[in-house]
């Protein structure tokens, strides 16, 4: 556990320093490794609420969607900083408190539809209810008229960007503090509750676990991350459309991408992101026409032949499977 | 057992489902460190009491009292703070932790939460159990009996007043039985913790315990000593007569 931990740890700084290679910031895996990063940080996300609370939440992409859209508002609206702004103009470009805010607006959301769907015992309503209510989001978003944009959305001030160098680091810095944050949550007494949530939410309740606060928790916690990570894409893309941020992938592969590296586990979103994000890319580049059924067929060809996932690594409590 | 406080009564318990009566008027008192069993044949009730006890259904008529509190339809989890432990008929544990993180649920969430020391009290439950040198097996590799065993360390860790088991003894083979019997005794014994214990085997009930509850067909037919139970006429009849029904 301690010495794989430090391999993670190898890995990170030299992500960090990879920027001072000379040439590294134009090439094209410098941009690569920023979707790995929102990717990851996406797939901790699902994983927290799917892989350790045993909820199977099917909108996370909505809370992508939220996070970007609050960024996106936050700073073209100036609701934030005032005339500090004419004075700083780059003060919301990766402003911890948009990003803050940002991923509280999805936790928000998160704890007032999860709060109906995850008071039922069967899982397959939470599920149901949050791929619906990922489709109403996104109506709403088209239907929000000037606040939200329409149809069109809306488009950050600052429309350039002279490197990709801040994204790099503020995408490695967040995963690197997601990563950290759910070890030690894992750890913890929560920790402890969500998984005996998640293995037997019955028994869990008959031992003083208040199962329904333990479940939301989890699903706000999840809705944080995908939130910021939703900002930080702002940061990338500037335009924030309904179809681009409420897209149903920004759910769809993280859940890929956890359940290839091994659900449950604190470092298969990681290495799943990785791994699957070079497949989906290389796919793109070299069979254009037909990435889809490569890119279907590797996530059919990892099921089979990696049932529990890439990683069963770095973490205290073992055998974190899918709940039997 | 007159002079000792009661601190579990049942006051006229009624649970239907839809048209079907599974409880009907049962009172019940259990006192501090008592050792009641609570028998009757296949569906009588016996489950479904404790499941209205610890508040997983809301009985249709009747109230709940524990340690002088109406806790009739309260949270489960609330339950279980309050001092109410149990295991299931059909074991429930949490099947990808250890023996020992399965414990400490019950510790850092039980009754005892508050009092502190969540470690200690699970290892004091593994050792009650004799679990202690498997404390770190996943759960999922024990067998049958040990989990039964843990699932009664996890209430123990709890540290309630009083523990439901439901069924501990069933599919256990007689060296497990054993063990099983004097684990439920050495926790009344060594905990003060009030017990109430359904079982089939009626002989392990009768041996051990202060008084035995009968139910037939969701009504009470006898609550006394085991002596006095086993001579009782309706006890017999309901037993005796049960497979010529
Ligand atoms: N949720 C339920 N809905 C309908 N009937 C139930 C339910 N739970 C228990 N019963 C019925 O209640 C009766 C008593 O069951 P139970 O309490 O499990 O008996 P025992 O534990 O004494 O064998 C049975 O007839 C069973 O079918
Ligand atoms: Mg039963």
């Amino acid at each position: 556990m301690r010495a794989s931990m430090s391999i993670w740890a190898v890995i990170a700084a030299a992500l960090a320093l990879l920027p001072f290679w000379p040439g590294a910031i134009d090439s094209y895996a410098f941009s690569f490794l920023f979707f790995v990063f929102i990717y990851a940080i996406l797939s901790q996300a699902w994983n927290l609420i799917a892989g350790f609370g045993g909820q199977i939440s099917l909108g996370n992409h909505a809370f992508f969607g939220l996070g970007a859209y609050a960024t996106a508002i936050l700073w073209s609206g100036n609701y934030l900083w005032g005339s500090l702004y004419e004075s700083h103009p780059r003060i919301y470009y990766f402003d911890p408190v948009t990003m803050a805010i940002a991923g509280l607006v999805a936790a928000l959301a998160a704890a007032l539809v999860g709060w109906p769907l995850l008071s039922k015992l069967r899982g397959d309503y939470f599920a149901l209810g949050t791929l619906g209510f990922g489709e109403i989001v996104k109506v709403l978003f088209v239907n929000g008229g000037d606040f939200t944009g329409g149809a069109f959305g809306i488009v950050a001030p600052s429309s350039t960007f002279d490197t990709l160098l801040p994204h790099y680091w503020t995408g490695l810095g967040l995963t690197v503090a997601v990563i950290i944050a759910i070890g030690l949550l894992m750890r913890s007494r929560y920790g402890l509750a969500l998984i005996a949530v998640r293995d037997d939410e019955m028994a869990a309740s008959a031992n003083g676990i208040d199962t329904l606060k333990v479940k939301i928790a989890a699903f706000a916690g999840s809705a944080f991350i995908s939130g910021v990570a939703g900002s930080l894409y702002t940061y990338y893309i500037f335009h924030v459309g309904p179809d681009s941020v409420f897209d149903l992938d920004w759910m769809l592969l993280p859940l890929m991408m956890t359940v290839v590296g091994g659900t449950g586990t604190l470092m298969g979103p990681v290495v799943g992101a990785f791994v699957m994000y070079a497949v989906f890319d290389l796919a793109r580049i070299v069979v254009p026409d037909y990435h889809p059924v490569v890119s279907g067929l590797a996530i059919i060809l990892a099921m089979l032949f990696l049932p529990k996932g890439l990683a069963r690594i770095g973490f205290g409590l073992p055998g974190l499977v899918r709940r039997g | 057992m007159q002079q000792s406080e009661t601190i579990l009564s049942l006051e006229s318990i009624q649970m239907r489902f839809g048209g079907l009566v599974v409880l009907d008027g049962i009172d019940l008192a259990v006192a501090r460190a008592e050792l009641v069993g609570l028998i009757g044949p296949n569906g009588a009730g016996k489950s479904t009491l404790f499941n209205v006890m610890t508040a997983i259904y809301a009985p249709t008529r009747g109230k709940v009292r524990f340690l002088g509190r109406d806790v009739t339809g309260v949270a489960p989890h609330k339950i279980c703070r309050l001092g109410i432990a149990r295991t299931f008929q059909l074991v429930r544990t949490f099947l990808t932790m250890t023996a020992r993180e399965n414990v400490m649920v019950g510790a850092v969430y039980g009754a005892g939460s508050r009092a502190g020391n969540a470690a200690q009290a699970a290892d004091e439950a593994l050792d009650l159990v004799g679990l202690s040198a498997r404390r770190d097996m996943p759960t999922r590799h024990m067998t049958l009996s040990d989990r039964r065993l843990l699932e009664i360390a996890r209430g123990v860790a709890s540290q309630p007043a009083l523990l439901l088991l439901d069924e501990p003894m069933a599919g256990l083979n007689p060296t497990e039985i054993r063990q099983m019997v004097d684990v439920i005794r050495r926790t009344r014994q060594e905990r003060g913790i009030a017990i109430l214990w359904v079982e089939h085997k009626v002989d392990a009930i009768m041996k051990v315990c202060d008084r035995v509850v009968v139910l037939d067909h969701g009504v009470k037919i006898a609550d006394a000593t085991p002596a006095e139970v086993v001579a009782n006429r309706k006890v017999i009849e309901a037993y005796l007569g049960e497979p010529a029904a």
